[in-house]
């Protein structure tokens, strides 16, 4: 094998036009990866309303909150009795329960239990970390505080409680805000007519009433009351009551991460789309030109094991197109990110992308196996068709028809025909999941490992084919 | 270095067509032998079998008692050259024998030694594509010449040199004979390989038309004729017919004549005063030899039904 792979390397760097090709792949992708970020704008910091979260994403930290402060260790218990829609439907994300945060700022750290319509149970802290409960329609919630540590617990009855989450809030100062809070996001309504997308959207208000609601030690600190406020700045104005040993609070807003507009990574290596077709054409014609002339005949006589010359042949292409890649992708990447930042594309909206980011990191990495993947497509596509033009054309209809036609076709449809195909492989570019998740923006919603297994999937079905034809068919 | 190439009831038919039918033949080592036919009988797709690139329907193609595609390093056992194009245009001739030699496990050292020893060494760094077919052949033979193999299977090496080339390509051919390597080479122009075969396989429509020495071949077809030379050939030849003999005008001066030996002829001239400034015995041609051969195979005739 060892032998194989030597002269199958010096067959692909004995050819000018193919090392030329490689270099070829490796401009394009850099160049149109700077061209896009030279021409790409984002006014996303200038109208910005968001909070920074302790993880310094944009979050959406606003809601309506009927609270006291809490010394020491302690508990916070409510039931939630009912939970409706005040302006607009009840939300599926509408969110009431208990809270425990650091402070009033928004932005600040936090943990808390809540119910939500369509989502049950959920313990959520930091906006990011999120635990659903048990799915029993438990109504019964609690927070405690031991330390830095608060555990969230669902109940049923208020006498048997399950733990559902934890977090360690390290530093956490001495004397906090505990209390009951409400939210409703905006109800969001996406309309698409062939490639134009309409993205509607109204505030909503929900109400909720607490019972039972119990906040132990209750003397600490001495002479804690209630009061309630708007955290943050949600849409609509909200409000609290207290009644005999509860509270109905009505609210608007959202406890969550706000996913950038874009995703500042995939932006940089949007070049990869065009210097795919380089590559595809390497790897077509380092077969195809073999069989044009015959000379794949010298080849088998040398190596009559055809299914090494054609593992040879994918681990060389592979292997250059890789290393090839990973150059173009990271020097893509590097010079594309201060433009980005220059254009708009910059902290808070959009958080500073490095490369000790892990999904970041795997975005470039990945890129660069696309291209070795799409290459080793193109080799066993040209095995199996053993015509130059078919076989090239075939490859690249593949990966770049679904993108182009999923803007036309319905959302669904449009997803299946991403998630079928091998363009699916670019969803290992993501690094940020998006609010708004469309085919035609090659956001591929089921992340992307799976993305990339698809196109992984369509190569080793392509090689087995074409192993399996060179062993049976005379050369 | 004593491998021979063994095809046992070889057939091969593609779609409807057959290509090969019921071949059996082997090619003996220290021996040239010369694999004739016309155009279309079968014998690229023989080479191919023999190599193991195109799978036979039935029977077997054994090089030194194996199957082509077992042979653990089939470079250094079997050398071919099957079509003088199959070379990268971009590719650099030196570069095209390293990597053959490298799949072969060979020393870089041994692409300089066979590009000298086919006379390749002042083109050896330019692209294949740049080279006359000429050099082209060598560049083929070079890459059939790297293992230092025993056997040796060449499809119309000879095609596109020049008449120095093909002086050059017959003495090749008999000193890789000599080594006692075994030599198929396949030609559809017998004056190709004149002098250098030292046996003849000939087939037309895949089937077997003749496997002999070209020693005997030679010597039935030159018969008892006698070349006689003569400026008054109308006379010599009423004379000879009335002795008996079987005589032709094959020439404006010469008479060929069968039936009478040479010394008979001689004595009959001078008695009646002919003047003759030759009588020889004749030698045929290989391309004569092997016309005679197959003038009567119906293979050779034109097909009746379309044939590839």
């Amino acid at each position: 094998m060892g032998r194989l792979l030597l002269a199958e390397w010096t067959k692909l760097a004995s050819v000018p036009r193919w090392v030329a090709a490689i270099v070829a792949a490796v401009v394009l992708t850099v160049l149109v990866g700077l061209l896009g970020a030279a021409s790409s704008t984002s006014d996303a910091n200038r109208h910005w309303d968001f909070a920074v979260g302790p993880d310094g994403r944009s979050v959406r930290d606003d809601f309506h909150l009927a609270h006291r402060p809490l010394a020491g260790d302690g508990s916070v218990t409510a039931r939630v009795a009912s939970q409706a829609g005040l302006v607009g439907e009840l939300q599926d994300r509408a969110r009431a329960g208990v809270i425990l945060k650091e402070g009033l700022e928004p932005g600040s750290r936090y943990a808390a239990m809540m119910v939500t319509p369509g989502h049950g149970v959920r313990f959520q802290a930091n906006f990011a970390d999120e635990v659903a409960g048990g799915g029993t329609g438990a109504r019964w919630l609690r927070l405690t505080r031991f330390g830095s540590v608060v555990d969230g617990y669902e109940s049923a009855d208020g006498t048997a409680w399950r733990r559902v989450g934890t977090v360690d809030l390290a530093g956490l100062p001495s004397t906090v805000q505990v209390g009951l809070f409400v939210a409703s996001p905006d109800a969001v309504q996406v309309t698409r007519q062939f490639g134009s997308v309409g993205i509607g959207g109204h505030p909503t208000a929900a109400t909720a009433t607490f019972d039972n609601v119990r906040v132990e030690p209750a003397g600490s600190p001495p002479g804690a009351s209630w009061t309630d406020r708007d955290v943050g700045r949600p849409a609509l104005e909200g409000d609290a009551t207290e009644r005999a040993g509860g509270f109905t609070v009505s609210g608007s807003g959202d406890l969550a991460v706000v996913p950038p507009e874009d995703d500042v990574v995939r932006l940089s290596l949007t070049g990869v789309l065009v210097g795919l077709m380089a590559v595809v054409g390497l790897g077509v014609l380092s077969i195809t030109s073999e069989y044009k002339r015959g000379m794949i005949r010298t080849t088998f006589a040398a190596s009559p094991r055809r299914g090494r010359v054609l593992a040879a042949k994918a681990l060389v292409l592979g292997g250059a197109t890789f290393v090839a890649g990973l150059v173009a992708c990271l020097a893509a990447f590097l010079l594309a990110q201060p433009t980005l930042r220059a254009n708009g594309y910059g902290p808070p909206a959009f958080p500073r992308a490095s490369l000790a980011d892990g999904p970041v990191l795997r975005a470039v990495i990945g890129s660069a196996a696309v291209l070795a993947l799409v290459a080793v497509l193109g080799l066993a596509a040209g095995a199996i068709l053993r015509r130059s033009a078919g076989a090239i054309t075939a490859v690249i209809l593949l990966l770049v028809l679904p993108q182009l036609v999923a803007a036309a076709l319905p959302v669904s449809a449009g997803r299946w025909l991403q998630r079928l195909t091998p363009s699916a492989g670019f969803a290992i570019q993501q690094t940020v999941e998006r609010g708004l998740c469309l085919p035609e923006d090659g956001c591929f919603p089921e992340g992307p490992w799976l993305g990339f297994g698809v196109l992984c999937a369509y190569v080793a079905v392509a090689l087995a084919v074409a192993f399996w034809l060179l062993r049976r068919r005379d050369a | 270095m004593s491998t021979t190439i063994e095809l046992r009831d070889l057939r091969k038919r593609y779609g409807r067509t057959v290509a090969v039918d019921g071949l059996s033949f082997t090619v003996a080592p220290g021996e040239v032998t010369a694999f004739v036919g016309p155009n279309g009988a079968g014998k690229s797709t023989t080479m191919r079998m023999i190599l193991g690139l195109d799978a036979p329907d039935e029977g077997a193609a054994l090089v030194g008692g194996q199957r082509y595609r077992s042979l653990p390093s089939p470079l250094r056992v079997v050398g071919a050259l099957l079509d003088a194009g199959a070379v990268h245009p971009g590719r650099r001739a030196r570069d095209h024998l390293l990597w053959m030699a490298r799949a072969a496990g060979l020393p870089r050292g041994r692409v300089e030694e066979v590009v000298e020893l086919v006379g390749l060494g002042p083109v050896a760094g330019r692209r294949a594509g740049a080279l006359s077919l000429g050099m082209r052949q060598r560049l083929g033979l070079a890459g059939a010449l790297l293992g230092d193999p025993p056997v040796l299977v060449l499809d119309e090496p000879a095609n596109g040199l020049d008449p120095q080339g093909i002086v050059w390509i017959r003495g090749l051919l008999r000193s890789l004979a000599a080594d006692g390597r075994a030599v198929l080479v396949s030609s559809h122009l017998m004056s190709e390989l004149e002098g250098s075969a030292d046996h003849l396989v000939a087939i037309g429509r895949g089937r077997l038309v003749a496997d002999t020495s070209v020693r005997d071949l030679l010597a039935a077809a030159s018969g008892d004729r006698v070349v006689v030379r003569t400026a008054q050939r109308t006379e010599a030849m009423t004379l000879l017919a009335n002795a008996g003999a079987t005589v032709s005008a094959t020439g404006r001066e010469v008479v060929t004549v069968s039936g009478l030996p040479a010394e008979r002829i001689v004595a009959l001239l001078s008695q009646r005063g002919l003047a003759f400034s030759e009588v020889a015995a004749h030698r045929a041609s290989l391309e004569e030899a092997y016309m005679e051969l197959t003038r009567d195979a119906v293979e050779f005739g034109a097909p009746a039904t379309g044939e590839a």
